[in-house]
């Protein structure tokens, strides 16, 4: 356990500066679209009034008021999710093959640690979920503060006041890093540790038996899929819906505990006995 | 003592160890000696559990290598195993993270033997530096069993010099040793015994100390009439 921590500490600290930079990304673009996106509609409303001399009623029924939903539906906003998104995949893939591949090779030591290689796997599946709760941790922070400049800026007649959950519900896209509810938060990230699992087991037969284990890796990643949509097919195509909602969601929830668990045995057993420096 | 017992090893079809048998003992110097290409570095692999074999048997001290093996012997490899941004002294720092067998006071001596600066980072070290942190790495760690893969390869005279200097100190006093070399003259009064590779298999193994002294052969005169007749 100890040896675990170490582990995810020291691959937090080797991640920290990607981190900060999609971090700061963030912060900057979407306090920037805030700005930017509460400057354009008060432009246009100066412009309508005082150039077309529209009345500011006029102008409200025309335009509308601008809410917080208005600036999370923009690039600004979205545009660094997507970064981050993009940031924590290309990681997913990074993770390994940048202790495989170029002059320091620095696999050599973390194979040669005197504690069970199945702790690499699970320091490093770890450091990207702590980089994803992070991440969204860091964006439920910024919300307040975002809504709050777009108070500053924009006058009240003109602005539809909207609480951070009512803007999160309003965008079904947000709902995904942000769930409702803690259900919703445990099958959403519990799918994405159980994709990033597949797929670690799946580098690591690339890892294992070169390009023999990349198909191995694609067979074995479209099986784990297979297997967790099983129950789903069996329930539509055979079953003609027998089993009651609920019972399909444990069902799936049982699938997917599987998956998991047997991607852990497969990628500690390949770590142990097939990997290769 | 480390048993390798028979072990075969593949890499796609070809061969690279064909039934591979020899031992090394604590206290003594095992060269692995070959061309290029014949299995050295994968003998030194196979025994860390680093690479998967296809038969035969690892041992230490009687057990399988398994984690806890890592606290009772050390490798050297070739490549540089710590992150390039690392100074030496993080690298230090982290040997002490996840080694109980880690030697601090031994780390620094080394250092001073080697005339390292611990604020230096890795990817700033020539080559001869390179294999000096590799070193130090390695032998910091009180380990019975140290494995060594070509420390010689590629480093300047000097480095060369006080690389083989470690051999006559007290820092693998004790250790059972297995190094491969091609810079066998570096050495080769301090090699114990001798295991000679051609083609995936142990062609002759020998002690050293008895063929200097019975036959008048050096380590070189042998490697002469095994390789070239």
């Amino acid at each position: 356990m100890k040896n675990y921590l170490k582990l995810v500490n020291f691959e937090f600290n080797r991640v920290v500066k990607l981190f900060t930079i999609l971090l700061g990304i963030t912060l900057v673009v979407q306090m920037a679209g805030v700005i930017v996106q509460s400057r354009e509609y008060l432009g246009r409303a100066n412009e309508k009034m005082n150039e077309d001399l529209m009345s500011k009623a006029q102008f409200l029924t025309d335009y509308g008021q601008i809410s917080f939903a208005h600036i999370v539906r923009s690039v600004w906003f979205l545009g660094p999710i997507a970064l981050c998104a993009a940031g924590v995949a290309f990681y997913i893939f990074l993770v390994w093959y940048r202790d495989w591949v170029g002059k320091n090779t620095f696999i050599y030591r973390l194979l040669m640690l005197p504690t069970t290689r199945l702790n690499i796997f699970f320091a490093k599946i770890s450091n990207i979920l702590i980089m994803t709760l992070g991440l969204v941790a860091f964006q439920l922070i910024l919300l307040p503060f975002e809504a709050l400049v777009l108070k500053w800026m924009v006058p009240d007649d003109f602005r539809n006041d909207m609480g951070v959950k009512e803007t999160i519900t309003s965008i079904p896209e947000l709902t995904i890093i942000i769930p409702n509810s803690f259900v919703e938060f445990v099958l959403y990230y519990g799918a994405g540790l159980l994709a990033v699992a597949i797929l670690f087991t799946a580098i690591l037969m690339e890892r294992s038996f070169k390009w023999k284990g990349i198909i191995a890796g694609v067979l074995y990643s479209a099986m784990a899929i297979l297997v967790l949509i099983s129950p789903v097919l069996l329930q539509e195509l055979v079953l003609n819906g027998f089993f009651y909602p609920m019972e399909l969601f444990v069902i799936e929830i049982v699938m997917g505990i599987i998956v998991l668990a047997v991607s852990i045995w497969m990628s500690g057993f390949l770590l142990k006995k097939k990997v290769t420096v | 003592m480390i048993e390798v017992k028979e072990v075969e090893k593949k890499f796609g079809r070809k061969k690279i160890l064909r039934g591979v048998s020899f031992t090394a003992k604590k206290g003594e110097i095992t060269c692995l000696i070959g061309i290029n290409g014949v299995g050295k570095t994968t003998i030194l692999n196979a025994i860390m559990a680093l690479t998967p074999v296809q038969k035969g048997e690892i041992l230490l001290d009687g057990e399988p290598i398994k984690e806890k093996t890592f606290e009772k012997i050390s490798f050297i490899p070739d490549a540089l195993t710590m992150l390039p941004n690392m100074t030496i002294e993080k690298a230090m720092e982290f040997m002490n993270d996840f080694y109980t067998c880690w030697n601090m006071e031994r780390a620094r001596e080394l250092l001073g033997f080697f005339r390292l600066h611990k604020d230096d980072r890795i990817a700033s070290l020539s080559k001869g530096n390179t294999a000096k942190v590799n070193l130090l790495l390695g032998l910091a760690l009180d380990v019975d069993y140290i494995l060594m893969d070509e420390p010689f390869s590629g480093i300047d005279m000097f480095s060369r010099e006080e690389i083989a200097n470690v051999f006559t100190s007290h820092l693998i006093e004790n250790r059972g040793v297995i190094i491969t070399t091609h810079e066998v003259s570096d050495i080769e009064h301090l090699i114990d015994k001798v295991v000679l590779l051609d083609d995936g298999v142990v062609t002759k193994e020998f002690d050293a100390e008895k063929a200097r002294e019975d036959d008048g052969m050096s380590v070189i005169d042998v490697m002469r009439e095994v390789y070239q007749g």
